[in-house]
This record gives C-alpha cells, sequence and structure tokens, in this order.
C-alpha cells in the first residue's frame, strides 16, 4: 500500500515475496496463461472483424449503395454477421477468458485439464467462423441472435460442453470452504447458457413450436443470453474487480445474496415486453413487463453494494485503468436497466417498440456495461499472464475516453432517433417514410459514435498485441493511468 | 456443503421456472392451433404455403429483410398501424402457424409488410402479363401502358399521374423520381389508405407515390422493380437494392416476358435485359402471399380487405373509417 492507497501488484514469481498466498497465485495465474490468452487473443481478433462489420452496416443504413451488389455483402447479412461476431466471437470468448482465470482463482487451485479449454477455444472459433460464413452465403436462420446455421450452431455447442465440463471440473478440486458472489455468478453462467442454448435450438429447429411461439422463444433466448450469460459474468468480473482492486472487502454479502437470487428469478422473465402489442396472449407481455420492472431490485442492490464498496475510494479512478473501466461498466449497468424498465412500459414501448431505441438497448447492455467490464478484467489479468505491464498509460486513457464517449454518443443519438421515429410513426398525420427519414440524422450520428469506437478496439488491440509480444514493461509496479508519485501529496 | 446444493438447486430452480412460464405454458395456451373454417369446412384460413412461398420466405430471412420490415399489425387502440392501411386487423397467433421461420420483425425502418400481398392490386398476383414491358419501358405514356393491361389493377397507376402536381415531371425519363410532393399534403390523418385508387379522394396518395412508368404499386413485376433499384421508385427510401437477385442477359429473340420494366438510368443497354433469378421470383411469390386480410373470429376486422376491395366504384372507407370511429 503506497499513499493513494493502490495496492501495488505483488511481484512475479519470486520466493523472495516470502508470502505463500501471493506465491500461489502467481503459481495459479501462470497455470492459466495459455487457455486464458487463447480466449483473449480469438476474442480481440473477432472484435476487430466486428468493428469493421459495425461500420459497414452503420454506413450503409444511410447510403444504402455502397457495394450493395455483392450478394454477401448485403446490409441484410452483414448485420446479423456483425451482430454474432460481437456476441459470439467477442463478448463470448473474451468473457469466458475472464471467466476462466476468476474460476481458478477462486477456486485456489492451479488450472487442470487445459487441453478441454484448448479445444473449447478451438471448436469455438471454429463454430463463430462457420456460422458468419454461413451467414455471408445465405444460410441464416432468420431468427435474431440465433442466425448461425445448425451446423456452425451445433458445433459451437460442442465447444461449449468442453468449457462446461473444464468448469464443473475445477469445481470440484477447488480449496476452502467458502463461495464467494463471483463464483456464483459465474456458476450460474455457466450452467445457464447450456440449457437456455439448446432449448432455443430445439424448440426452433429441432422440433420447432409452432408459429408466433418461435419468435416467443427467440426472444426468451436474446434477453436470456443478455442477462443470464453475458450479464451474469459481467456482474461476477465487477463484484471481483472492484474490492480486488481497491483492497477492500464488500460491503455486504447479503445484499449480494439478494441481488443474486432476485437477479436470476427476475432478469429471466424478461423478454416478452419487446413483443409489446404483438400477436401474443397479453399475460405474456405482462409477465415480462412486470419482470423487468422489478428487475430494479437486483439493480438497486448490486448497484448499492459497489457503491458503498466504493465509498471513499472513488478517486482511485484516476489511476488503475481496471477499476476506471469496471465502474464504468457498473454503473452502465444501472442505466441499462433502468432504461430497459422505461422503454417497457407499454404507453412507451408503443413508441419505442420498432424503432432504433431498441438497438440502443442492447448496445447498451453489451457493450457499455458488459464490454466495458470485460476490458476493464483484461487490463488486470493480461499482465498477470504474460509478465509485462502495459506499455502505454496514454494509450489506455485513449482507449476508456473513445469507447466511453463513443457509446455514450451511439445510446443518446439512437434512443433519440428512436423516439422521434416513434412519434412520428405514431403520427396518423405523417407518412411513414418520414419517420424513417426523422432518423437517418441520428443514424448518422450513430456513425460517428462508431468511429469513436472503432479507434478504441484498434488502439486496444494494438496494445493487447504488444503485450502478447512481450513488449509490455518490465516492472513490478502496474501501469497507472496518471502518475502515482505526483499525485501522492494531494493526499486522499 | 449445504449451501453448495442450495446453490445449484437455486441456479436450475430460477431457470426451469423461467422456461416453463415463458416458452412451455405458452406452448400449451397457443402452440396448437387449428386453421379456421366456416361450417361447412370450406373457406380455410391459413393454409400451408406453396414450395415457391416457403423457398421465398427462405431468401427474405437470408438477406436479412427481417431487420427493416416487420410482419405484425398492430390493434388499432396500441397504434396506427391500421390506420396506416398496414392491414385491416391486429394480427393473432393464428395467422403464423404455418410460418417457419415466423418473421415477425422488430425494425421498422421499411414499413410492415404483413399484408403487402393483400394490397396488391387484385388482378395483379399472377407475374405482369406479357404484353405490357414494351410499352412501360418508355416511361412517357404510362397510363396507355397500364390501359392496354387489366384496367382494374392500373387504376393506381394511371390516377397518381393525374393527381401529380407536377405532371411534366412525371413524364420525364429521368429516373422517375417520387418527388416528395408537398401538394397530396399528409392532412386529416387518412394518409395511407391502402386502395390508391379505390379511394375517392385522389389526393390522399398512399407511400411510396406511384410514379409514372411503372408497374401498378404492390404488384408482382412493381416488387421486382423495386427490389432491384428502390429509389428509382422512392427517392427517399434507404432500402438496399437487390440487384444480385436478378440477372443482366443478352435479348435473344423477344424480350422475355419477366423482364424488368427498367427506366432511366437503370434500364439496360438497348439489347439486353434484366430479369429475377429463381431466387428473385421466390421472394416476390413470398410477399405477395402475405395476407393476413381474411378475418378471423379471435380479432375484429376494420372495414373491408386491405386490398383494393375487387369491385370498381371504390368502396370509399375500409381504413378511413376506422379513425373515424
Amino acid at each position: 500500500m503506497n499513499a493513494t492507497g493502490i495496492p501495488l501488484k505483488e511481484p512475479a514469481i519470486s520466493a523472495a515475496a516470502g508470502d505463500m498466498e501471493q506465491l500461489e497465485r502467481a503459481y495459479i495465474d501462470a497455470s492459466t496463461r495459455v487457455p486464458v490468452l487463447i480466449f483473449y487473443t480469438s476474442a480481440m481478433a473477432w472484435l476487430v472483424l466486428g468493428t469493421l462489420l459495425a461500420g459497414f452496416v452503420s454506413f450503409r443504413l444511410h447510403s444504402p449503395d455502397l457495394l450493395s451488389d455483392i450478394s454477401f455483402l448485403t446490409w441484410g447479412r452483414v448485420r446479423p454477421a456483425h451482430m454474432n461476431v460481437m456476441v459470439y466471437g467477442w463478448a463470448s470468448m473474451a468473457g469466458i477468458g475472464t471467466a476462466i482465470w476468476l474460476m481458478a482463482r477462486l477456486c485456489r487451485t492451479v488450472l487442470r485439464y487445459p487441453l478441454l479449454l484448448v479445444a473449447g477455444a478451438c471448436f469455438w472459433n471454429l463454430g463463430v467462423l462457420l456460422g458468419i460464413g454461413g451467414i455471408f452465403l445465405g444460410d441464416s436462420t432468420g431468427y435474431e441472435w440465433l442466425e448461425f446455421p445448425r451446423y456452425a450452431a451445433i458445433i459451437l455447442f460442442v465447444a461449449y460442453t468442453l468449457v462446461l465440463s473444464w468448469a464443473v471440473l475445477m469445481f470440484r478440486y477447488r480449496r476452502g470452504e467458502q463461495i464467494y458472489i463471483t463464483q456464483w455468478y459465474l456458476l450460474g453462467a455457466f450452467l445457464w447458457f447450456p440449457w437456455l442454448y439448446a432449448a432455443g435450438q430445439l424448440m426452433l429447429f429441432v422440433v420447432p413450436v409452432q408459429g408466433v411461439l418461435q419468435s416467443a422463444v427467440g426472444w426468451w433466448y436474446g434477453n436470456n443470453l443478455l442477462f443470464l450469460w453475458f450479464g451474469a459474468i459481467g456482474l461476477g468480473t465487477a463484484y471481483y474487480m472492484i474490492p480486488k482492486v481497491i483492497g477492500r472487502p464488500v460491503y455486504s454479502y447479503h445484499l449480494a445474496a439478494i441481488g443474486f437470487w432476485t437477479y436470476a428469478l427476475f432478469s429471466s422473465w424478461t423478454g416478452m415486453q419487446r413483443l409489446v402489442d404483438g400477436p401474443f396472449p397479453a399475460w405474456m407481455i405482462t409477465a415480462s413487463i412486470a419482470a423487468t420492472i422489478l428487475t430494479m431490485i437486483p439493480v438497486a442492490t448490486v448497484g448499492l453494494n459497489h457503491h458503498m464498496t466504493m465509498q471513499g475510494y472513488f478517486p482511485l479512478m484516476r489511476y488503475s485503468p481496471t477499476l476506471r473501466f469496471t465502474v464504468f461498466g457498473a454503473m452502465a449497468y444501472t442505466v441499462f436497466s433502468v432504461i430497459g424498465v422505461l422503454i417497457s412500459f407499454r404507453s412507451v414501448a408503443r413508441y419505442v417498440s420498432f424503432t432504433q431505441a431498441s438497438i440502443a438497448y442492447s448496445h447498451l447492455g453489451l457493450y457499455a456495461f458488459f464490454t466495458m467490464v470485460i476490458f476493464g478484467s483484461m487490463y488486470y489479468i493480461v499482465p498477470r499472464l504474460v509478465g509485462r505491464e502495459w506499455r502505454y498509460a496514454s494509450l489506455i486513457k485513449l482507449h476508456f475516453w473513445a469507447s466511453a464517449y463513443g457509446i455514450g454518443l451511439m445510446t443518446l443519438m439512437l434512443l433519440a432517433g428512436g423516439f422521434l421515429q416513434g412519434a412520428d410513426m405514431q403520427n396518423p398525420a405523417m407518412v411513414f417514410s418520414e419517420s424513417v427519414q426523422t432518423a437517418l440524422p441520428y443514424l448518422r450520428g450513430r456513425s460517428l459514435s462508431g468511429i469513436l469506437l472503432a479507434v478504441s478496439h484498434f488502439i486496444f488491440a494494438y496494445h493487447f498485441g504488444l503485450m502478447l509480444l512481450g513488449l509490455g514493461r518490465t516492472s513490478t509496479v502496474p501501469t497507472f493511468l496518471n502518475p502515482v508519485e505526483a499525485e501522492t501529496s494531494g493526499g486522499h | 456443503m449445504k449451501g453448495l446444493t442450495s446453490l445449484f438447486l437455486g441456479i436450475f430452480g430460477t431457470f426451469a421456472f423461467s422456461w416453463v412460464g415463458l416458452t412451455v405454458i405458452p406452448n400449451w395456451q397457443i402452440g396448437h392451433l387449428n386453421p379456421q373454417s366456416d361450417e361447412e369446412g370450406t373457406d380455410i384460413y391459413p393454409q400451408p404455403q406453396s414450395g415457391m412461398v416457403e423457398r421465398g420466405a427462405r431468401v427474405y430471412a437470408a438477406n436479412g429483410c427481417i431487420y427493416c420490415h416487420s410482419q405484425q399489425v398492430r390493434a388499432d387502440y396500441a397504434a396506427n398501424d391500421i390506420e396506416r392501411g398496414w392491414g385491416n386487423r391486429r394480427s393473432a397467433p393464428r395467422d403464423y402457424i404455418f410460418d417457419r421461420p415466423v418473421l415477425l420483425g422488430k425494425m421498422r425502418m421499411g414499413q410492415d409488410i404483413a399484408n403487402i400481398g393483400a394490397r396488391a392490386p387484385k388482378e395483379q398476383e399472377s407475374p405482369p402479363p406479357g404484353g405490357a414491358p414494351a410499352p412501360a419501358v418508355s416511361p412517357a405514356q404510362p397510363s396507355a401502358a397500364s390501359g392496354a393491361a387489366a384496367p382494374p389493377a392500373t387504376r393506381a397507376a394511371a390516377a397518381s399521374p393525374a393527381t401529380s402536381p407536377a405532371p411534366q415531371k412525371s413524364a420525364s425519363p429521368a429516373p422517375a423520381a417520387p418527388t416528395t410532393s408537398p401538394s397530396p399534403a399528409p392532412q386529416g390523418g387518412a394518409v395511407s389508405s391502402p386502395p390508391p385508387a379505390a379511394s375517392p379522394n385522389l389526393s390522399e396518395a398512399p407511400w411510396p407515390m406511384q410514379t409514372a412508368g411503372f408497374p401498378p404499386m404492390y404488384s408482382a413485376a412493381w416488387h421486382h422493380v423495386h427490389l432491384y433499384s428502390p429509389r428509382s421508385i422512392n427517392l427517399d427510401s434507404n432500402m438496399p437494392s437487390y440487384r444480385f437477385l436478378y440477372r443482366n442477359r443478352r435479348i435473344s429473340d423477344a424480350r422475355s416476358a419477366d423482364a424488368l420494366q427498367l427506366t432511366g438510368s437503370d434500364a439496360p443497354p438497348e439489347g439486353w435485359e434484366v430479369v429475377p433469378t429463381v431466387d428473385a421470383k421466390c421472394l416476390v411469390a413470398y410477399l405477395m402471399a402475405l395476407n393476413q386480410s381474411h378475418p378471423l373470429n379471435e380479432v375484429k376486422s376494420v372495414g373491408g380487405a386491405p386490398a383494393p376491395p375487387a369491385p370498381a366504384g371504390g368502396s370509399p372507407a375500409p381504413s378511413s373509417s376506422a379513425p373515424k370511429k
């Protein structure tokens, strides 16, 4: 502990440290090195590809004639390709990478059976690759978030089974009686995902349900993927990183338990509110709206818990990249949930349900919350895997601000554009095409935000590449965003 | 260890609760609907679709039409979908029992097309008459061209040049700008009335405005031109063009019947023609089959069919009656 209260990173494997616990951690970190880096590296490659596709999608929406004569570059194929690359390529792989590392750390045992994970990563990449190829070639299934054709879905499932069996095995080797909150979330995510994925695949493709229920299953799947897979990993990661970086225990274990169980119970019932006024029994939609409102309970408890943990330590966000990204993500989780509640009320949903606002909502969840938390965890984990520190504090700062402003701008643009578009659509005096015209300037603004996000991702990919090549700094002190020594006199 | 068991049970229990509640119970409730028929067992709706339509649905899904077009009409108390002429009643689960995949859609960067087939001119549901293409290439005489074809079908085409504020514009061979003309001012609510010409009040032009030189709106031939070159029909459209679903080919002896009626800069060079591929034909067959105008017992229909009602003389108020009450 230095004057700023930031616990300096423990030295790498050195017996001189004398501290058994630190030595043990270093061993565990070293054992996770290969599998986690494989997942991270693949995720970064998908992130870069997904970013390029996103730019293409965004520009094409207001300049539709760009390259439109080539079948596999038609907008309606690039858009699902972008979405699936981000969801299954980037977010899932990076999330699994972080989850592996956290599992090993929290089970306090060196990583066993690394081959399961390496094979899992290979299969996962293969599945995403085939799936994207299938979408480009016109094999998309037409269900949002489940566009991958069946051959890709099966491979993805095999990959997932490998990862899951590893997680179960690891859990059995764990030491210590206590199961930390993060592990609840991770176990939940690991166990929910296969059921969710299998249920989605079975009910849509193997023994398809009839008619509109396919849409219901599709939205149930999409929403639960967002909450029970990404959300659970994101929250679990935040519960680990925030206390870890500031060196202080979580404020309340009781709150954490309430937050976890209400989260599992209520957020899994959401999803149908996106189908408001559609051809469904009204009770389904009403139940989901009620569940969405009830998700305010976990949001409040989790938010309060994080806030009380951080109380008095917020200035540390000036120094620690991990903390800055993670706290941003945790706050975005609150914003995401509140907006989710607002746009689920029937009176509001009528205006926004067929507009860009729903895109804003999913980007808030998947990017502002989940991706930012994962970025934060990568800033913490990668140095411990490669034995080097991040090379440039300036690049980290640039990454953060470009991401934060980018996603902020994108959310504002899509929400504003969506609301205005919806208002025009609900105004019978307006010709329909005017509602689209109304949204277009905001879509151009969104393209602008996309440039910011692309910059941030390329910077991060470059920085990550340097780390991977062993070009990071050799130092026992982590890379802080701002020089710590100069600030110590300020005293907090 | 006790904590661990309850953790696992809780994780499974919460999820099972959601799975049963949101997928299994609804499946039990509306997962086994039958088509509706009258007492004699005739007039069955909905009916399974032809293979061409099914393949068209796959083309629709594969090319991501769903990301901009919804296929669900909301009730009149919730939204003005019906007032816009997108249907004459709200969509019901029974409408979709033969659909696979179900393409409800979540976004309206383009209009709702749950009833796009019902909105086609009645006589035009089959491919365009072979005679029509030749004159239609020259946009100068749209009424003559369409007059030669089935008369009731062409009312839309014939009507709008007349209403167009700038007749010289519609006659010009330029890529037929729809000229977001301010004159058919979207006043008074009833913008949409889908039977374009059926409505006696001609100033209520539908979207997109019908311009000269094109096949009647929402006819199969119109869909082909629209898919090939959306902005030739509506300058403001941001729909991508789907030219890759069409082939340029040299005319061997006579223009083929299904060649596209293109004008202006889209027209192929002399001696060439643009013809749809099988996928394009299936896609259009699918679009023409989208029709929820058949009444269902469980939902209240508003007015008549959303399509131009068959007899001439324009039943004045299929949809304009809706907002009044």
